[in-house]
């Protein structure tokens, strides 16, 4: 069965509508909370100016790390949450399919238009996004980059692949590493992400 | 009551998620504890002040717009309280505007998603640790009273990442 992704969306857009008496949205298994775009984006690359050109390298896989960690984290709670179990286990017929349930889950959390390229099971994934908001943030405050800029999503390309392919939670976070080849940030048409067992 | 819609407010264009016309985005607290947590080890002072900043310059620009959509909103109290319903739509937690004016104020917040995100991620610490929340608060302070970004300082006095009852800011103006 494919995956509806706009099933998913409209979970995704009820249920941030939902919030407890404390003001706290718990939905899929984490606690969620929705804001600005260009509050992420000055962060992350702020982030690296402030690091210094001499530590480009290392602000680049501190952003990258920390986002694959909480993409690990993150969508093991998703998959394991009830809601997954209501909305998106009942589409989902392989292992493969959960990549597909997880893209759907990041187009409605606003993460861009992500979509699957091409998957070699336990080998390789390349996602493809025309709209990332992280390239989108990076072109609306800078001149274009001289490499890729999407940092969140390649942490988290990573993080799908260590969740479906790497040893059981918690211990396969980081199996992976994801590649950006392409970023509009640095004047591609789109953005692409390729996912690889990590060596050594 | 505040007049913000927020079913209007929130939607879709396409794949994208905006509020207001604006790009928003949703994250969990996963990504925002690690976030913070990179920040602050990596770039210690320099780091927590990219966070408040960061939430402050963000939530101006948002609430500047909102106030020029909602031009009903138009006293100091409907417009904290318009500010108190955004933080709680957010999904941000609750707080409390108790005594504010333009020269600063104390603000309080019970609940928020940084304090129970940091929380069930990190445990207790012993700094205060709602960066986020301080820029916030300085961002709908300058909105509110019309001075510019960077007029407010708010240093939380009391957290509850520290295990304390409450959070608690204090508001002051670099003149005062």
């Amino acid at each position: 069965m494919t995956i509806d992704g706009n099933k998913i969306i409209h979970a995704v857009m009820e249920g941030s509508r939902i919030r407890e008496a404390k003001g706290i949205i718990p939905l899929f298994g984490v606690y969620l909370s929705i804001f600005s775009t260009q509050y992420y984006n000055r962060l992350s690359f702020d982030f690296e100016i402030k690091m210094g050109k001499s530590r480009t390298a290392e602000s680049e896989s501190l952003l990258i790390q920390a986002a694959q960690e909480c993409g690990y984290a993150t969508f093991h709670g998703i998959r394991n949450s009830w809601e997954w179990e209501k909305i998106v286990q009942p589409m989902i017929e392989n292992k493969e399919d959960q990549i597909e349930g997880f893209i759907a889950v990041a187009v409605a959390f606003g993460w861009g238009d992500l979509e699957v390229k091409k998957l070699v099971p336990d080998e390789k994934l390349v996602i493809r996004v025309g709209d990332s908001y992280e390239a989108s943030g990076y072109l609306d405050r800078y001149d274009p980059a001289g490499s890729g800029k999407c940092y969140m999503l390649r942490g988290v390309a990573g993080a799908f692949m260590d969740l479906i392919y790497g040893e059981d939670y918690p211990d396969g976070c980081f199996a992976f590493t994801a590649e950006e080849p392409f970023c509009r940030a640095k004047g591609d048409v789109y953005c692409e992400f390729i996912a690889r067992k990590s060596s050594g | 009551m505040t007049a913000l819609n927020w079913q209007k407010e929130l939607s879709r264009e396409g794949h994208r998620v905006v509020f207001s016309g604006q790009p928003f985005t949703m994250h969990c607290h996963h990504y925002n504890m690690n976030l913070q947590k990179t920040l602050e080890d990596t770039l210690g002072e320099e780091g927590v002040q990219l966070l408040f900043q960061s939430a402050e310059e963000s939530n101006y620009n948002i609430f500047r717009h909102l106030i020029d959509q909602y031009n009903q909103i138009k006293t100091t109290k409907s417009k904290l309280e318009m500010a108190a319903t955004l933080f709680q739509y957010c999904g941000m937690g609750v707080i409390h505007f108790q005594t504010t004016g333009p020269s600063g104020g104390r603000i309080v917040s019970p609940s928020s998603h940084h304090v129970t995100g940091w929380l069930a991620k990190y445990g207790r610490r012993h700094t205060p640790g709602c960066h986020f929340t301080r820029g916030w608060i300085a961002g709908i302070m300058a909105t509110t009273y019309n001075r510019p970004l960077g007029e407010y300082i708010v240093e939380e006095t009391s957290c509850k990442m520290m295990r304390e009852p409450e959070c608690v800011f204090n508001v002051t103006t670099h003149k005062t």
